[in-house]
């Protein structure tokens, strides 16, 4: 299946696309012969635990999972399969926090933390790591965002292959027609947050285009 | 190292009074030949009064110019231990509650929302949020304006 890793709603400060729209969007996509099967919403220094999307889940067609995308002293780092037990331990407002603090305190609990956007300039991982600093728990990063400039996803993609990290896709969207634009390629079905954390645990995934994730038929 | 952002969280809790303002009906033609509003509701007395209004009606957004009238407190912010220097505007949104009519008098009552601090290319930058609730003379709330401010470290 195909999911969009990272995406933001209006309950993210900065995005103005409602959950509905970007489903509607999704329904475009569709008839335009593009497989996106679902997205996982990410907003901004925190988690909805009070979000319940199922209805428009069901009612679109559509997988909805929500994560988090944390600003931390290291760039952004989208989180998968948020408990309660990490949002205690951490906190997720603070934007100097240590990225490798919360990439532990992910796995203690259950989810897991994927440095976003590695590539992009002045806040990258990529930025970090040339200035010295190691990050041992990484495995996975963002190797295909949709928000990225020019050069930045490129960045990522050598990042990757220079450091053996595997890599996931997602738009970033904060606007309804950019969800999307790049996703995650898994071979089993996910349903929950729960799944999606298991599904990378088994390293089983690869990052795609939107253009790449066609059912064969009316592929732009 | 955790994020130290320092500033007068007692504003919170304060509620910021001002007003009354005058809504003439002169302010609220200038408004709609401002954002190009041609409903005849908005500019003709006429119209207004045929459509059920007392007076002409203000456009929905009307309160931002009002807003602009409201002094906001310093909120004294300092990140890190440093003091955050000049900012600017973020943005506005505005919910509208109930019109808004020529000579109606608004008052303003304004708290301090949020204050948060975010990353990105640019570096760090913290945004701080008021709120506004206008209300008229018979204590109608006819709109809420949201206001963000943004300042750089």
């Amino acid at each position: 299946m195909y999911l969009d890793m990272h995406s933001h709603s209006v309950s993210s400060d900065d995005s103005r696309a409602t959950v509905e729209q970007y489903l509607k969007w999704i329904g475009v996509l569709r008839k335009r012969g593009h497989v996106v099967d679902g997205i996982v919403l990410t907003e901004h220094r925190k988690f909805d635990f009070d979000k319940d999307y199922s209805a428009l889940a069901s009612q679109y067609g559509v997988v909805v999972l929500k994560g988090s995308e944390l600003d931390t002293r290291y760039g952004h780092v989208l989180v998968y399969g948020v408990t309660e037990p990490l949002t205690r331990e951490i906190d997720f407002s603070n934007v100097a926090m240590d990225t490798r603090e919360l990439l532990k305190a992910a796995r203690q609990h259950d989810a897991y933390a994927v440095p976003a956007h590695p590539g992009r300039f002045g806040i990258g991982l990529t930025e970090y790591i040339q200035q010295g600093e190691t990050f041992d728990d990484v495995r996975i990063v963002e190797r295909l965002n949709g928000g990225s400039r020019k050069g930045e996803n490129e960045r990522a993609w050598e990042l990757c292959d220079n450091m053996g990290y595997l890599g996931v896709g997602g738009s970033d969207a904060h606007l309804t027609s950019h969800i999307g634009t790049c996703l995650t390629k898994f071979p089993t079905d996910i349903s929950t947050e729960a799944e999606l954390v298991e599904a990378l645990l088994s390293e089983q995934f690869q990052p795609v285009w939107l253009k790449d994730a066609t059912n064969g038929t009316t592929g732009e | 190292m955790a994020t130290e952002l320092d500033y007068d969280r007692s504003l919170h809790d304060k509620e910021h009074e001002a007003g009354p303002f005058e809504v003439t009906e002169s302010q609220i033609q200038a408004f709609s030949r401002g954002i190009a509003e041609t409903n005849p509701i908005y500019t003709d007395p006429a119209a207004a009064k045929a459509q059920g209004f007392r007076a002409i009606v203000a456009p929905p957004t009307f309160c931002t110019i009002m807003v602009r009238q409201v002094s906001l407190s310093d909120i004294n912010l300092k990140f890190n231990g440093a003091p955050m220097g000049g900012g600017m505007h973020a943005g506005q949104r505005v919910q509208s509650r109930a019109p808004i009519m020529a000579g109606d008098a608004l008052t303003a009552s304004s708290h301090l929302k949020d204050v948060y601090a975010k990353t990105g290319r640019s570096g760090t930058m913290v945004f701080i949020v008021w709120e506004t609730t206008f209300r008229n003379q018979d204590g109608t709330v006819v709109a809420d304006v949201q206001e963000s401010f943004v300042r750089r470290g």
